[in-house]
């Protein structure tokens, strides 16, 4: 058996009176699809910030492909990880074609010594699969939203990393496109062994395309596997005592038999 | 018309500061690409009028002028690279503090300095033709270094550009090439100052890429364009400056001011057409 992609233990931040997130355990297979749901200010952006080595934790372990994440050995890590972060507020104002987007997320776009032209083949592989390969040549100021995200999550899937961070890939995607989006990712954790760990609102738009689901507020209050339940007790630890479920299906993650409704 | 130009080009004054005038034309075309992608207009103004203070330090204490004021501005910029993240100060009002104080220093020191070295309306507004040969390798080995490092690092500092935060999470060293950036800056304002002048140096590094900035769709699009806006606005205004006798820094400045306005109202023609004529 492989080292495991991902291997979080105890990963703590913030002081003793406020925490922002505590005891962190974590580990993530090759092929395995994480969603991390919680409350807004949850930790959540943080907690992949630090995975993907922009944050270093104040307490605990990383190891990334059976190798502890470490200043020296940071920048060779994370030429295996694409990274999606949240979709910011401010517009692009660099002139750029949606292809040289793409190309920015090949690992060897920034090498100083490169002369020759990057590989198109990569870039337009990536834009086919957010269905984008017609705007390749289009200017990323003139997108929309959405258009945009797609170009984004194109150009963290365009090096084929070994192991996807997500920040909310589905902002700014209509619903189906966030399904279409989901069903790409789990295709690529099937196909070729990808791992990805996906930050989330919708609990229910994820969990029929992710083999687990981490429930985050400080801490990870339930790691839950597909078919499993999360207790009811475990909601209101994470949102409070005014939140109420509402089932879908019984192959539904996180959704308990018998619930009413959302609140 | 010809004979215009056979004038200009015959005579000995603009021979020996044409080629200066186009390695600094070249110089801050190239930098002013990243000078727009960062936001960095500003950090410009403030460094070219910091570098006063500088060369006052200079003639007071008999350095030589330029490779001193180099040092002053690269110093600057790296000041202004860290200052405003330690001490919760906004870059921009860290700019304008250190703008207006080493300004005024510089005025009281050069002011202070035997009137008969210095040249401050030199300083300040800048004269390309009374360049000396020692300044020209100078600028020669800055505009060299300028040029190296932004050959190196350009993609990194435009994937920084782009979007900080991914950049760094690809594994790219984010602080140390911004600073280097900051510093690079610093030495291309310098280079600037002899044609344009503390005052104006801001026009040089920011009008070429501005022009550009409406037509490019990629960095060396952007770059090879606000080169070609940098040497015709350089040489047209030089010929305006021999031809009437104006300055030449103002002259070079002006040049490109009109060319930015070509650009700008040309674009929104084109623009206009797209929209109008080639819907129908």
């Amino acid at each position: 058996m492989n080292a495991p992609v991902v291997q979080l233990s105890n990963i703590g931040l913030g002081s003793v009176g406020r925490p922002i997130l505590e005891n962190i355990n974590l580990s993530l297979d090759t092929g395995h699809f994480l969603g991390i749901v919680g409350p807004n200010g949850a930790g959540k952006s943080t907690l992949l910030n630090i995975i993907a080595g922009l944050k270093a934790p104040d307490s605990g372990h990383i190891d990334l492909f059976g190798q502890c994440l470490r200043r020296y050995n940071r920048r060779a890590l994370l030429k295996q990880v694409g990274f999606l972060n949240q979709l910011q507020e401010r517009q692009p104002r660099l002139p750029m074609r949606v292809r040289d987007v793409v190309a920015m997320g090949l690992p060897d776009f920034a090498n100083p010594i490169r002369w020759r032209r990057l590989p198109d083949e990569p870039v337009m592989d990536a834009l086919a699969m957010t269905d984008m390969q017609h705007l390749a040549d289009a200017d990323f100021r003139q997108l929309s939203g959405g258009q945009r995200q797609r170009a984004r999550i194109a150009r963290a899937l365009v090096s084929k990393p070994r192991l996807l961070l997500l920040d909310e890939p589905s902002a700014a995607l209509d619903s189906a496109r966030q399904d279409k989006l989901f069903q790409l990712l789990r295709q690529q954790c099937d196909l070729t062994g990808m791992s990805v760990i996906m930050v989330e609102h919708d609990i229910a738009a994820i969990s029929s395309h992710v083999d687990s689901v981490a429930c985050l507020n400080q801490r990870i209050h339930h790691h839950a596997m597909r078919g499993e339940q999360i207790p009811e007790s475990i909601w209101k630890a994470m949102y409070g005592e005014h939140i109420r479920i509402m089932s879908h299906d019984s192959g539904c993650i996180g959704c308990g038999p018998g619930g009413t409704q959302h609140d | 018309m010809t004979d215009f130009l056979q004038q200009f080009f015959a005579s000995a004054v603009m021979r020996e500061s044409l080629q200066p005038a186009f390695l600094i034309a070249l110089v801050t075309a190239s930098m002013s690409v990243m000078i727009m992608a960062h936001r960095l207009s500003f950090l410009t103004v403030g460094v070219s009028h910091a570098s006063l203070a500088g060369m006052g330090l200079a003639l007071t204490l008999s350095l030589p002028l330029l490779p001193a004021a180099s040092g002053f501005a690269v110093l600057i910029a790296l000041l202004l690279a860290l200052m405003p993240r330690s001490q919760g100060i906004s870059e921009d009002a860290g700019t304008g503090i250190l703008f207006a104080g080493s300004m005024a220093l510089g005025i009281i020191l050069v002011s202070l300095a035997p009137s008969a070295r210095v040249d401050l309306f030199g300083l300040l507004f800048g004269n390309i033709l009374t360049i000396t040969p020692e300044e020209v390798s100078w600028l020669r080995l800055l505009g060299g270094i300028i040029l190296a490092v932004l050959m190196l690092a350009a993609r990194s500092w435009w994937s920084i550009a782009f979007d900080s935060v991914t950049a760094a999470a690809s594994g790219l060293p984010v602080t140390p090439l911004r600073l280097l950036l900051y510093g690079i800056v610093g030495l291309t304002v310098i280079l600037c100052v002899k044609l344009a002048g503390i005052v104006l140096t801001a026009g040089l590094m920011i009008l070429p890429a501005a022009c550009a900035w409406f037509w490019g769709r990629s960095l060396f699009g952007l770059w090879v364009m606000s080169v070609l806006f940098s040497l015709t606005g350089t040489l047209a205004g030089l010929l305006w400056s021999y031809a009437y006798d104006w300055p030449s820094g103002a002259s070079v400045v002006l040049a490109l001011c009109g060319l930015f306005i070509i650009s700008w109202s040309l674009y929104g023609r084109v623009e206009w057409l797209k929209h109008h004529v080639l819907k129908q």
